[in-house]
């Protein structure tokens, strides 16, 4: 009975094969028409030889968090320009989740984009010592990138002597304001850390918060907060100095630097407590911000994009918001630059001129003003810009830019942990300053840690080199 | 009288004519099954044995995770269980969200004696009580973020209504925060463990409960003297997986508190992502990983050696 029923399933089987068979027959014989023809042309083609030469193909990863606007950027804009001038050059863009890690594993696979975008310095460096990174300093003499870049930039990206990767997305930090509130209190924004500390007791005292800051939805957002207090209340020469290991990270102007963040935190005054600060999320900070809930906010030139989103009109609010620089202690202007990623070229790139070539043309100062003001509306690599560069730039974001670089030929710059820290004194000093704030340990306790930390990172040649001042 | 050679010689012949049918139950028996599991077999070979493999060669070596591992032999062990302050740190939150654990198993089996004699209804709450258990972790965790909002969360709204002391933002307070991942975490899987005990209920025979009705018992003597022990090898094997596990622990912690405020809800799983991608301590994070199979291995040692000693579980 068994087997009897199993020819039945066999033959059942065979006959639904047999019909398919049947019904794709006239489909058949049309693709055999078809492929009959293709034939014929392809032996008209092979009567008349045409020697082509073959495409150069670069490929390039962004992030999915880039989004859809960076997406159509680079398919609408970066991508067909430049292959209007290069014909003999194929490009494919796709955007990856979490892309540095994806990255990271297709190299070590022995793939991976022919770009290869990092989110820092240290992270290039290892990549560069590993032997994934191809050397640019013949693409450096060829196309002069040495006279393009800010001469500061390209110190961190040389490893053993060579240069591996170019910096992108020039970032820095200031503080924030909201201009009709403090027009309104007839508050004038500090130039000081006194004069900081002096005006967030006043609005205190008015029942605003002083600063809408966060750290909810990006932990390490507490760098921001201790990079900007170390260099403008501890004094960038003595960061500086603590960076290249001739000064100490104990030194006292930096324990005093810590010791006026941590009053401010423990004062309520960064989003009304830690514990505020902690769940509050960015939609949340910035609404506070806009709303005037919160007066200031210290924070990177990466957040001007989402500013109208929560100031004027279409925020519901008739507020406007203005910056000055991040006071310091001697009221100078100063300034603490940031990378926010890195390039490089894949070794094992199969076209590495052709991938230098790219990069020359999206490094141009044309470009990059492109990118900044309309297309993507993305930080600038730090490259000169010109004026014209900057048109149709938030002229607030392009006084920014410009301050940055005037400040930088000043010497009146800083240096923000994540591009001249390595990856280990880093992850300390965004973790361990929440312990400082709990009372856990003290501030001297935190700096005496990270001057360990940074020391040894030091000692095993993976600290980063730091541009002479 | 056969001859030894005759002897060999006719057991020759003779099994060249069983030989075939011989072979055929052999492979039919033996050999087809590993080749029906060979793929699979194959797949786990690298995707998880390799690996692990590779797992212990790194952790002996000081790699950040790109280019050549230095052999430093025990270094990472050494640093990691002596000099550590954070891996001990973590390892007694995993250890104290084992603690947490109590409450999960008592949810779940309260929930499923109730629903245990349910004949009416008993699918439609368990469906309904399910549906926390198939949502993603990052939308578990964005619901519960904005629930426990301390200015428009349950909080808040119970403090409008005059019941106040809820309306704190308790996953920004480091007392809190460890209880507070724990507790979402719970909300997301009690059911299952309620489901597999459940199931492990309706499993044992009626007439137990009739037999022990027809002496008396009250629902609680029932409950210890019948349910129990009837759902005992299901309760200690979730008992052990719930071990195994917890030390497992990493992405509600990743994705509401990153380990913080102050390292307060740090546990290993997350200690084993910083240092592999964040502090790029591939090595050492290998150790880590590797210890934490160390005490997986424990747990699982001390269920075998007590069913070996013949505890019924």
């Amino acid at each position: 009975m068994k087997k009897l029923l199993l020819w039945i399933v066999v033959l059942m089987l065979v006959a639904t094969f047999s019909l398919v068979g049947c019904k794709t027959a006239p489909e058949a014989v049309e693709a055999e028409e078809v492929a009959e023809e293709v034939e014929e042309e392809a032996a008209v083609v092979e009567e008349t030889p045409v020697v082509e030469e073959e495409k150069a193909k670069i490929v390039i990863w962004g992030d999915t968090v880039d989004g859809d606007t960076a997406l159509t950027g680079w398919e609408e804009d970066i991508i067909p320009q430049f292959l209007e001038q290069n014909k003999n050059i194929e490009i494919e863009y796709t955007q990856q989740p979490n892309v540095h890690e994806t990255t990271r594993t297709a190299l070590l696979g022995g793939a991976g984009p022919d770009i290869v975008i990092s989110y820092g310095p240290s992270f290039a460096s290892e990549l560069a010592k590993g032997g994934y990174l191809y050397p640019l300093d013949d693409f450096v003499k060829e196309y002069g990138w040495d006279n393009v870049f800010a001469p500061w930039s390209l110190t961190s990206y040389i490893v053993e002597g060579s240069l591996y990767a170019l910096p992108d997305e020039i970032e820095t930090l200031v503080l924030y304001y909201n201009k009709t509130l403090f027009d309104e209190k007839g508050w004038k924004p500090p130039t000081t850390i006194d004069e900081l500390l002096v005006l967030c007791k006043d609005i205190a005292e008015e029942g605003i918060i002083p600063f809408a800051h966060c750290n909810a939805e990006w932990r390490p957002a507490n760098e921001w907060f201790v990079g900007e207090f170390l260099n403008h209340a501890g004094g960038t020469q003595v960061v500086y100095e603590a960076l290249i290991g001739q000064g100490s990270w104990t030194d006292p102007s930096l324990v005093y630097s810590m010791e006026i963040l941590n009053e401010i935190v423990q004062k309520g005054w960064f989003t009304g407590g830690l514990d505020r600060y902690y769940t509050t999320t960015f939609d949340e900070q910035l609404a506070m911000f806009g709303d005037g809930k919160a007066a200031m906010n210290i924070e990177g030139t990466w957040s001007i994009c989402d500013y109208p989103n929560y100031f004027g009109e279409e925020a519901g609010n008739s507020n406007d918001w203005d910056w000055v620089p991040m006071p310091s202690v001697t009221g100078e202007a100063i300034f603490d630059v940031g990378i926010g990623s890195v390039w490089g070229i894949n070794k094992n790139t199969e076209y590495p001129e052709a991938t230098a070539k790219f990069i020359d043309y999206f490094y141009s100062s044309e470009v990059q003003g492109r990118l900044l003001s309309g297309v993507m509306g993305k930080a600038p690599a730090p490259v000169e810009l010109e004026e014209k560069d900057l048109k149709g730039v938030d002229p607030r974001y392009a006084e920014i830019l410009l301050s940055l670089s005037k400040a930088f030929e000043a010497n009146n710059y800083g240096y923000t942990t994540w591009t001249f820290l390595g990856p280990k004194s880093n992850l300390y000093l965004v973790e361990e300053i929440e312990k400082v704030w709990a009372g856990d340990i003290t501030v001297e306790q935190y700096l005496e840690g990270m001057q360990e930390i940074f020391s040894e990172e030091l000692e095993a040649g993976e600290g980063l080199p730091i541009p002479v001042r | 009288m056969w001859k030894k050679g005759e002897i060999i010689l006719a057991f020759y012949i003779n099994s060249k004519k069983i030989r075939p049918e011989f072979k055929r139950m052999v492979l039919r028996k033996k050999i087809i099954p590993w080749l029906f599991l060979l793929p699979i077999l194959l797949l786990h070979l690298f995707v998880t044995i390799g690996p692990s493999i590779s797992s212990i060669y790194y952790s002996l070596t000081d790699w950040s995770g790109l280019g050549t591992a230095k052999f430093i032999g025990i270094g990472n062990f050494q640093q990691l269980w002596f000099n550590d302050k954070s891996f001990i740190s973590a390892f007694s939150h995993n250890s104290i969200w084992l603690f947490y654990c109590i409450i999960t198993f008592v949810m779940a089996l309260l929930v499923a004696s109730l629903l245990a004699p349910l004949k009416k209804g008993g699918i439609a709450i368990r469906t309904v009580l399910f549906i926390p258990f198939v949502l993603s972790s990052v939308v578990t965790a964005s619901i519960w973020r904005n629930l426990l909002n301390p200015d428009r969360g349950i909080g808040a709204q119970l403090a409008k209504i005059g019941i106040y002391g809820l309306d704190k933002a308790f996953l920004g307070i480091t007392k809190t925060s460890l209880f507070t991942v724990f507790f979402i975490d719970n909300w997301h899987w009690w059911v299952f463990i309620m489901v597999l005990l459940l199931t492990a209920m309706q499993n044992i025979p009626k007439e137990l409960y009739e037999a022990a009705r027809v002496d008396g018992v009250n629902r609680w003597q029932e409950f210890r003297y019948v349910t129990l022990p009837g759902i005992r090898p299901t309760l200690f094997f979730l008992i052990l997986m719930t071990g195994i596990w917890t030390f497992q622990t990493f992405d509600y912690i990743w994705i509401l508190t990153y380990g913080g405020p102050a390292g307060s809800s740090e546990v290993l799983g997350t200690l084993v992502l910083k240092n592999a991608f964040i502090r790029l301590e591939a090595g050492y994070a290998a150790a880590i990983g590797l210890t934490m199979s160390l005490f997986s291995g424990i747990l699982v040692s001390i269920f075998v050696y007590l069913k070996k000693k013949g505890l019924e579980i």
